[in-house]
């Protein structure tokens, strides 16, 4: 190393660093310690490169220019202000039981029902949750589920996240109606770091939509999400996220769900949108009787990238998790999927299902398919499949031969196609929403 | 009432696309409006073929001859636009379209003969859709439920009466729906097609059969039987009999190539 080069990346180191008790300014000591340590985490990991399994298809030190963004998280915005897009997706939304809204990195406005905030639900802005000493966020904020230790983007969002969400359900309270999170980014070439934590407690329910738009950019906008959920025993809690940035959007996101004994902890990504998605998903089984639906729709066309590494760790015996992926790819757009099931040695009676299909609708669209087993018990049901196809010319004939239009055969049948994942979680709004999203991108192709 | 055929098919010859061989040899059909055709002959003679050049399938190709609908090319046509200008085929093996309900897939099917820019009223789809179902004796449930999508061979073949019924076509060309059909899924496919008939009986139907049984129920004007390619002999009903009491077999030796 050169000494100008010594000495930009010194300068460089102090940037980062100042950038992180910045962030942290007016957070607990705790917390202050923990963002530090995160930072001391990324600067010891070097950035993923292509030449481990896991990076192998999305180059990093290529398509995100890391120590050129700026930390989006400004002044606060006002929710009169909202974006017209922001508005559009929230009318579109059925009745919910609360709403927090998010603008670059911050949360601008909280709303739960008042019935369920009487019966000890709390839906807060992460930060503040975390400032007024709420002992679950300091127990449980990045150190069981998405820690620092867990990868360089993991301990980046640990060390210069600037706010999120704190979602928790006591004992034996069910909701209905969903929370949803309704997200929105404006500034290009920005980096957004954002937490998400959710705790349902024994034999409670919710379900949460994270919902996540954009601009189109006119450069590489980083938007980094590590989402950590708990289910406690008996508890059912579903996880939607939709990611419907707009080009240049980078998303990368850490997810891990928690489920403990005879829980539900079912999650669903949708990705639209953005240029560049990559989301790590983690599924720990650490109870009997817990059960773990994954599912998974991407949509690209043009240049968009989508990555999706998921795991399902089967720690407990007698655990359920199946996994379905599916998506169709146009244009130059890109598709992997890489995903491994574990069952860890004792986990016996696991039942473990692991499929990725995928609809090929152009000469230059490309998808990778990575399903994998590693099974260290030997009483265990577990499958996985993969498959990569185009459309099937006698379904389009078939289609055709009623009268519909090429295009209108082509539309209905990836809309069918992708359909069969949103059909096994229904809540209300996601399907509708979700399948307008697809109609109106299939409109363009 | 105008006598002229709705479907003129004049020496046709045609095969698989990108193979050398035809398997249509010189066809000559004419239907007129309300007529009921059959084309038997045994497994391999070209009828099905037939059927589905007429509907446009990619795979099959015309290489000399003609097919006029209602005096247009039918042979320059999308398989869309045959469809649009009133022919159906039902198929003989129905295609599964997984997480498209048939509700769906008819609505679009009649979305796309409307202009550009104008909207089908759901609220006259749904009753049509209703109505079409009644007429057929069909739960309302069936139109709810992913086209062909692990259905049974019986439900396929009433699903294509469905969309027929739905789409009311000038011509219906019936494409061996009779085969691997239980007597009593083979009455439901005959009811549908002599309701729509009775309904509009300007209504051309082309069966395509290998057996005379669907003819005890579906009672045609023209028989024709079909071997190796060619039309080879036509009257009327007394045909099917005598092909049933004599079998394929004496008319493989009258006609062998």
């Amino acid at each position: 190393m050169s000494q100008a080069t010594a000495v930009r990346e010194e300068v460089r180191r102090e940037i980062g660093r100042r950038a992180v008790m910045e962030t942290g300014a007016g957070d607990p000591a705790w917390l202050r310690a923990r963002r530090d340590e995160a930072w001391n985490i990324y600067e010891a990991t070097p950035l993923p490169s292509t030449r481990s399994e896991e990076w192998r298809y999305t180059d990093v030190a290529r398509l995100l220019p890391l120590d050129e963004l700026e930390p989006a998280a400004g002044g606060p915005a006002h929710a009169a202000a909202l974006p017209e897009e922001l508005r559009l997706a929230m009318a579109q939304d059925r009745e919910s039981a609360g709403r927090i809204v998010d603008v670059d990195g911050r949360v601008v406005s909280v709303e739960l029902d008042e019935a369920l905030a009487a019966r000890g639900v709390v839906l807060a802005s992460l930060r503040e949750a975390a400032r007024a000493g709420v002992p679950q966020v300091e127990a449980l904020l990045a150190t069981e589920a998405v820690p620092a230790a867990d990868g360089k983007f993991a301990a980046l969002n640990a060390a210069l996240w600037s706010d999120g969400v704190f979602l928790y359900v006591p004992r034996g309270v069910r909701i209905d109606r969903t929370i949803r999170l309704s997200r929105w980014v404006s500034r290009p070439g920005t980096a957004t770091f954002t937490r998400i934590l959710i705790v349902a407690e024994e034999h409670s329910q919710l379900s949460f939509v994270d919902e996540i738009l954009s601009p189109d950019f006119p450069a590489v906008t980083l938007v980094n999400t590590a989402v950590e959920l708990f289910s406690r025993g008996g508890a059912q809690v579903q996880y939607v996220s939709l990611q419907r940035m707009g080009e240049g959007g980078f998303y990368l996101a850490n997810q891990r769900t928690l489920a403990e004994r005879d829980s539900t902890l079912d999650t669903l990504n949708v990705a639209l949108g953005g240029s560049v998605g990559r989301v790590d998903l983690n599924a720990r089984l650490l109870g009997p009787g817990a059960n773990s639906d994954m599912l998974g729709l991407y949509f690209g066309d043009a240049n968009q990238h989508f990555d999706f590494n998921t795991s399902q760790d089967h720690v407990a015996p007698h655990a359920h998790s199946d996994l379905l992926y599916k998506g169709a790819l146009d244009g130059a757009a890109r598709g992997i999927f890489r995903g491994i099931i574990r069952v860890h040695e004792g986990a016996q009676g696991t039942d473990a299902y692991q499929t990725n299909r995928n609809l090929i609708l152009s000469d230059t669209a490309i998808a990778t398919s990575l399903p994998n087993l590693e099974i260290e018990a030997d009483d265990v049901r577990c499958s996985h499949g993969a498959t990569v196809g185009q459309l099937d010319a006698e379904a389009l004939f078939y289609l055709m031969s009623r009268g519909l239009r090429r295009e209108q055969a082509e539309r209905l049948v990836v809309l069918g196609f992708l359909g069969e994942v949103l059909s096994k979680l229904p809540l209300g709004g996601v399907v509708e929403k979700v399948t307008q999203a697809i109609e109106a991108k299939l409109r363009y192709v | 009432m105008d006598d002229s055929p709705i479907l003129t098919v004049t020496g046709l010859e045609a095969g698989v696309a990108d193979e050398d061989l035809d398997i249509l040899k010189g066809v000559d059909l004419a239907i007129r409006p309300g007529e009921i055709h059959a084309i038997m002959g045994p497994n391999g003679s070209g009828k099905s073929t037939l059927a589905k050049v007429i509907a446009g399938h990619p795979e099959y190709e015309a290489t000399d001859g003609s097919a006029e609908f209602n005096g247009e090319d039918l042979l320059e046509m999308e398989p869309d636009e045959r469809a649009q200008a009133g022919v159906f085929m039902a198929f003989q093996y129905p295609v599964e379209i997984p997480g498209v309900s048939i509700a769906n897939f008819m609505r679009t099917a009649l979305q796309s003969r409307l202009e550009d820019g104008e909207e089908l009223d759901l609220f006259d789809f749904q009753e049509l859709l209703m109505e079409r179902m009644e007429l057929l004796d069909m739960d309302v449930s069936f139109a709810q439920r992913p086209v062909n999508d692990g259905f049974s061979g019986g439900e396929k073949k009433r699903n294509e009466i469905l969309q027929m019924a739905v789409l009311k076509p000038s011509l219906a060309v019936m494409d061996e729906t009779d085969s691997g059909l239980d007597i009593d899924a083979l009455k439901i496919v005959a009811h549908g097609v002599n309701t729509l008939r009775q309904e509009n009986p300007e209504m051309s139907v082309l069966l395509i059969t290998h057996y005379q049984r669907i003819l005890n129920h579906i009672v045609p004007d023209r028989v024709h039987v079909m071997m190796n390619g060619k039309i080879v002999e036509s009257g009327g009903p007394e045909i099917a009999l005598e092909l049933e009491a004599q079998g394929y077999e004496e008319y493989r030796k009258a006609h062998a190539a």
